[in-house]
């Protein structure tokens, strides 16, 4: 498994992110051309969640 | 190990028992997800007795309803329309359509949101790096742009990794050859029926060598073709390129994929899908090498209609060795080795389209075509086998060794016919080479993706 020290600050960012989308995405209801492209960019953030937030996410040390 | 060598270099070199623990806490949420946003699913784990809650182990996956295809068919056309309810969104936030090919019998729509085609892409992502292309890459994509799935996906994993693609659509097959020339396309997606079928037009009905183009790869899906190793080998020889398999369906996703190193088999994406093998006479989940049994996967993170523990009747087994990509995705040997409703009997014994492939492709001196009819003849199953002679090949030349090798493969014995080159049918892009004339109504292969 490859280690990544920055693995943290990267997902943080990304958290970041998603976080100014929906509230752009809130704000703009009534302006399409940005709600729209904002759930079209949370979209692919949750692509960079995918990738990394679950590993950070997770507990990785859990038993099953 | 570089880790350009990955699309991402943590999750594909986790350690099998920590890929585990991700697989069942992602199997968990979309369980969750879809028990509380499906009508369908609900009903279906209520009625086994079952909530999200019972499922407390890796060992308690297997607990949950399997999913087949007759199940999906049955839910559609109904509200919400025409997906039924399956579906886990509003109908406003689906943004694509797409439909399984239906050949055997009423076409699976699948409903995906944004977010399920960016997903779609991601597990492309994954695919085409792992087989080289890089954003120097100019892809060539010659297919329908229609209702299948087929390629889209591929084409949008092209695009986000920085390749320049060129989109195929409607061209006819010479116009297609002479754009590769044209632009120099270093990589391309297609059937392995369609990659034959572009090198024999190429060569033979325009001058051209597929080889002294500037393709250097090969992405195929579809077909089990570039899984079959003498239909690689002939794809490889007539393009001098890499060929590379890949597997995906509608209804499922893009879920494994050869890599670089070419390691007779293909990885399955254990991160975005969970996958089973069970075992077709007892229904247990194989875990060890070399047991082959049917597939049964689940996307794991498929959003609008999902895939939980689908049947995909497809014959799998895990390999014992480790690629050395270093990849901890398990490989699956010999890739998708067929499928549990395509397995014949005849003549009391099973038989695989697959291998009759395999004998034919492996002969110099046929031709790629080939078809196969299984009838009666009074009580007793015949097999024919059509095959096309090369040009100044004879057929005394040939005739023993096809009868032996396919007699060695599949232990059965074949009427065998011999056509003049170029006398078969042509495919554009998926073949249809099985005949089974004892059936009242002849199923023809469904065919992924």
């Amino acid at each position: 498994m490859k280690n990544f020290s920055n693995l943290n600050e990267m997902n943080d960012k990304i958290l970041k992110v998603k976080q100014f989308l929906i509230e752009l995405e809130a704000m703009a209801i009534e302006f399409p051309a940005i709600s729209k492209n904002s759930k079209r960019a949370l979209a692919s953030t949750k692509m960079m969640e995918l990738n990394i937030s679950d590993i950070v996410e997770l507990d990785l040390h859990d038993s099953i | 190990m570089s880790v350009q060598e990955y699309w991402n270099p943590i999750l594909e070199t986790l350690p099998l028992e920590k890929l585990k623990v991700l697989q069942f806490k992602k199997f968990k949420r979309i369980l969750s997800w879809a028990y509380t946003h499906s009508k369908f699913h609900k009903a279906l784990y209520d009625n086994a007795g079952l909530t999200p809650d019972d499922i407390s182990s890796f060992d308690d996956i297997k607990k949950i309803p399997k999913v087949e295809k007759s199940m999906m068919r049955g839910i559609q056309n109904k509200d919400p329309f025409p997906y039924g309810d399956a579906l886990c969104v509003p109908l406003e936030e689906v943004s694509a359509f797409r439909q399984t090919s239906g050949t055997t019998g009423q076409p699976v729509y699948q409903p995906d949101t944004w977010q399920d085609w960016e997903w779609w892409s991601e597990c492309w992502s994954f695919v085409l790096w792992a087989q080289g292309y890089r954003p120097k890459d100019r892809v060539f994509i010659p297919f329908g742009y229609n209702i299948f799935v087929a390629f889209w996906a591929g084409h949008y994993a092209a695009e986000k990794l920085g390749c320049e693609v060129v989109p195929g659509g409607v061209l006819d097959t010479q116009s297609r050859i002479l754009k590769i020339k044209e632009l120099n396309a270093t990589a391309m997606m297609a059937t392995p029926t369609y990659i034959l079928r572009m090198a024999d037009v190429a060569k033979n009905k325009m001058g051209i060598d597929p080889k002294d183009l500037f393709i250097n790869k090969i992405t195929c899906a579809g077909e089990p073709g570039a899984g079959i190793s003498s239909t690689k080998k002939r794809m490889e020889a007539a393009w001098g390129a890499k060929v590379y398999d890949h597997s995906g369906a509608t209804e499922i996703g893009a879920w494994s994929y050869e890599c670089s190193r070419q390691p007779c088999g293909m990885h399955v994406n254990e991160a975005m899908f969970l996958v089973e093998i069970e075992d077709l006479n007892t229904g247990e989940i194989i875990e060890e090498p070399g047991r082959k049994g049917k597939m049964i996967i689940t996307a794991l993170d498929r959003m609008a209609q999902p895939c939980i523990r689908f049947d995909s009747k497809d014959i799998i087994q895990w390999d014992s060795e480790a690629c050395e990509c270093g990849r901890s995705f398990r490989l699956i040997r010999g890739g998708v080795l067929g499928r549990a409703d395509d397995i014949t009997k005849v003549k009391g014994v099973l038989l695989s389209p697959a291998s009759i492939e395999e004998v034919v492709r492996s002969i110099k001196g046929l031709g790629d075509e080939f078809e196969v009819i299984v009838d009666k003849q009074g009580d007793a199953d015949r097999i024919k086998l059509k095959v096309e002679l090369m040009p100044e090949v004879k057929k005394s030349n040939i005739k023993n060794i096809l009868r032996d090798q396919l007699r060695l493969k599949t232990n059965l014995g074949y009427q065998i016919e011999f056509y003049d080159y170029g006398s078969l049918p042509r495919y554009e892009v998926k073949a249809k080479r099985f005949k089974d004339l004892r059936k009242k109504k002849t199923v023809e292969k469904e065919c992924r993706p």
